[in-house]
């Protein structure tokens, strides 16, 4: 009897480095902030309990939904551009036949190596008006952009991420490639196959499950940019509501409404999951 | 009979320091034990007055910290004050944050140390600013009034006269514009990112705009009063016509288009010189010089501020006293302050600092980069003909930010100048009354 018990909650024990890491780490800032969320404060004066009123306030803010639009239309421009060079990163240097294919690999995946701040940084000293080398390159035909304009910052800032992430989701995508077994593109081949008929039909079908795995995580990871527009807003300016999480910041350290932004949080948390979810249902995977 | 000479020579000291000090206030004298004390400034070269007033006060220690530049040091201190600790004793802030830490509780009220005392030490208008009701929150450190400087080179060369009315300054750019085919910009508009709007708000203050008038607890916001709409326009519509150039302040393409030639002047506050000396190529120096701030034609000659900080006590400090006695000398004794301003430009708030003959000692490299002028009489001028009674509310934060983003919109033209002042009361306002102030 004691023995079967035992045997119950031996998984616990070997679980526990990770559950107690994750129940203080995750669980338990999560509680907090919904706590949070509950009350208002000002200043340093006694927090007041205002129940729901916050999460009222978060659905009328204008500039906070602009953010997750902005985000929204930062996902599919930006998630399509990525992904779709990924997936040409994983295809190369998953061909037996195409040269040097160790060192694009290590090429693509480099950028990821760099921590993003670094990568805002760097990104930003090239944008910038008088020390930017693509400036004397534009400049040999003439054109003088200003990537950090209001207009161009969306799309610089698209770059900077694309750069960062594309080897990151190529490797995923290249994982899933290789756990492909050979004999079906000698089958494949046999039917009389070419190369491109391979990619459509059997290589692309195949990692099915690694491209929406890297999709879910281009969602979320979307939605929680804050490193590159947080860096850049020393080289230009970068409106706050630019993205959630810059607004959330902003809100919680600039304006000091930490219970405000612990409601804001939360929402971001539920719409990303949301769009996770949505997705996930969309690309039509199912729990096994 | 040692014990007496000593005495004796201890009492005439006291006697001969006490006639040299007759007419003005003693700074006070610190009797308790010793402590140490963080101080968050960002200052440069503050620490050569720390190390002169750890020299005067033995007993007190200063445990300096740079954690950065204005908001990058309010967002700090924020944290700290609303999670109970971590605060400094002491802390630089910004005249037009003051009355936002103010509100949140976070500065300790001085009166209850006999701050008032010292009033007199410091120009009248800086005394208004860190008052607020009864108590006194702040000591003032420096100020910022305005004034133009201008590189005499590119003005020979494009044979513009020196403006003294706004007026006549974008009739300049014009012709700077037309002459130059539009490489050469008259200055920038230095109204780009949160900590950069205030210099619009100096401008609007020297044309005698307010924003904020309060009367006890009852505000009234006038953001898009008839003349912050004038002088926002005015400088919009220079920017506009491409007359003056837009690039974010303190960046190196800031620097560097000063430094190349191709920014012709540049509306400066009292600590901006020494930035300009210290960060420009040699290519123009000693070509640079400091004259009064132009007005609109018909107005009268004025000035406003631009930046200047206090150094407050925060209510994390537990030795209030001493943290006050450091912020005072550092910022009323002479010495102190001629270091300041050698090291790190600030243009005391102090009236013997501004007094200091050697405030005029025109052998700095400052003084060199600006063709030997007296680069702080200028400013004496200047500060002399700022505008008093300028207040700034308890919700400033929240304005720069959007100020900053209303500017931004402007000027990638998705609204006009006059829609983003509207824009920018209402949302302010808005802002304010869901804080509970009370506000119109």
């Amino acid at each position: 009897m004691k023995k079967i018990k035992f045997q119950k909650s031996l998984p616990f024990v070997f679980l526990s480095p990770f559950l107690i890491l994750f129940g203080l780490f995750y669980i338990a800032p999560l509680v907090y902030g919904f706590y949070l969320s509950l009350f208002h404060r000002y200043g340093l004066r006694p927090a007041t309990f205002v129940g729901l009123k916050n999460y009222v306030q978060v659905f009328n803010d204008a500039n906070f939904w602009f953010s997750i639009l902005n985000m929204t239309k930062f996902f599919l421009i930006q998630g399509s551009i990525m992904i779709g060079l990924a997936l040409i990163f994983a295809l190369y240097i998953d061909n037996e036949k195409n040269h040097f294919r160790g060192l694009f690999r290590m090429i693509y995946y480099i950028p990821f190596a760099i921590p993003t701040a670094i990568s805002g940084i760097l990104w930003g000293f090239m944008y910038s008006k008088s020390l930017s080398p693509f400036q004397s390159i534009f400049g040999l035909v003439g054109l003088h952009p200003n990537f950090l304009s209001s207009g161009s910052l969306f799309w610089s800032i698209i770059n900077i991420v694309t750069w960062e992430w594309a080897g990151y989701n190529m490797i995923i995508l290249y994982s899933g490639l290789q756990s492909i077994p050979r004999e079906l593109y000698e089958a494949a081949h046999i039917d009389g196959a070419k190369s491109f008929d391979i990619i459509k039909y059997v290589k692309i079908p195949l990692i099915v499950p690694s491209l929406i795995l890297s999709i879910v995580f281009t969602v979320i990871g979307t939605f929680q940019i804050f490193n590159e527009p947080y860096v850049l807003g020393s080289m230009t300016f970068i409106p706050p509501s630019f993205t959630p999480n810059l607004y959330i910041y902003t809100t919680a350290f600039s304006y000091g409404n930490f219970n405000y932004a612990a409601a804001l949080a939360i929402i971001l948390a539920l719409v990303t999951f949301a769009g996770s979810m949505v997705f996930m249902r969309f690309a039509g995977f199912k729990e096994e | 009979m040692k014990k007496y000479v000593i005495s004796l020579l201890v009492i005439s000291m006291l006697l001969l320091s006490l006639a040299a000090f007759a007419d003005t206030v003693q700074l006070p004298t610190y009797n308790g034990p010793a402590v140490t004390l963080t101080f968050w400034s960002w200052v440069p070269g503050i620490s050569n007055s720390i190390a002169a007033f750890e020299k005067a006060y033995p007993n007190i220690k200063i445990n300096y910290v740079n954690v950065g530049a204005n908001f990058t040091e309010y967002n700090k201190l924020l944290t700290a004050l609303s999670a109970g600790s971590g605060a400094p004793d002491v802390a630089q802030i910004e005249y037009q944050v003051l009355p936002t830490f103010i509100s949140y509780g976070g500065l300790v009220d001085l009166t209850k140390y006999g701050i008032n005392k010292y009033e007199s030490l410091f120009v009248p208008w800086t005394w208004n600013q860190v008052k607020s009701g009864n108590g006194v929150y702040a000591v003032p450190q420096d100020t910022g009034p305005l004034a133009l400087a201008y590189n005499k080179a590119i003005f020979a060369k494009y044979d513009l006269t020196v403006p003294t009315t706004w007026e006549e300054f974008e009739k300049d750019a014009q012709k700077l514009y037309q002459e130059s085919n539009g490489t050469v910009y008259m200055t920038n508009f230095n109204a780009i990112g949160a900590s950069n709007v205030n210099w619009l708000v100096g401008l609007i203050w020297a044309a005698g705009g307010q924003l904020w008038t309060s009367n006890g607890n009852n505000w009234v916001q006038t953001i898009n009063s008839p003349i912050a709409k004038k002088v926002v326009s005015y400088w919009g519509n220079m920017v506009n016509k491409g007359y003056i150039s837009s690039y974010e302040p303190f960046t190196s393409d800031w620097y560097n288009a000063m430094s190349n030639g191709k920014i012709a002047s540049m509306i400066s506050a009292a600590w901006l010189p020494l930035l300009l000396a210290n960060n420009l190529s040699n290519q123009y120096a000693g070509q640079w010089q400091i004259v009064p701030l132009p007005y609109f034609a018909g107005e009268k000659s004025t000035s406003g501020n631009w930046g200047g900080s206090t150094d407050a006590v925060t209510v994390q400090s537990k030795y209030p006293e001493a943290s006050m006695i450091f912020a005072l000398w550092l910022n009323a004794n002479p010495t102190s302050t001629t270091l300041d301003n050698e090291n790190g430009g600030l243009f005391p708030a102090a009236i013997t600092g501004l007094e200091d003959p050697t405030m005029h000692n025109t052998s700095t490299n400052t003084d060199k980069f600006f063709g030997g002028q007296d680069v702080n009489q200028a400013f004496f001028d200047a500060s002399d003909i700022v505008n008093v009674n300028f207040a700034w509310a308890p919700w400033a934060n929240y304005f720069f930010n959007s100020f900053a983003n209303y500017m931004n919109e402007a000027l990638s033209g998705k609204m006009t100048w006059d829609q983003a002042m509207d824009q920018l009361q209402s949302s302010t306002l808005n802002y304010a009354q869901t804080q509970g102030f009370n506000v119109k």
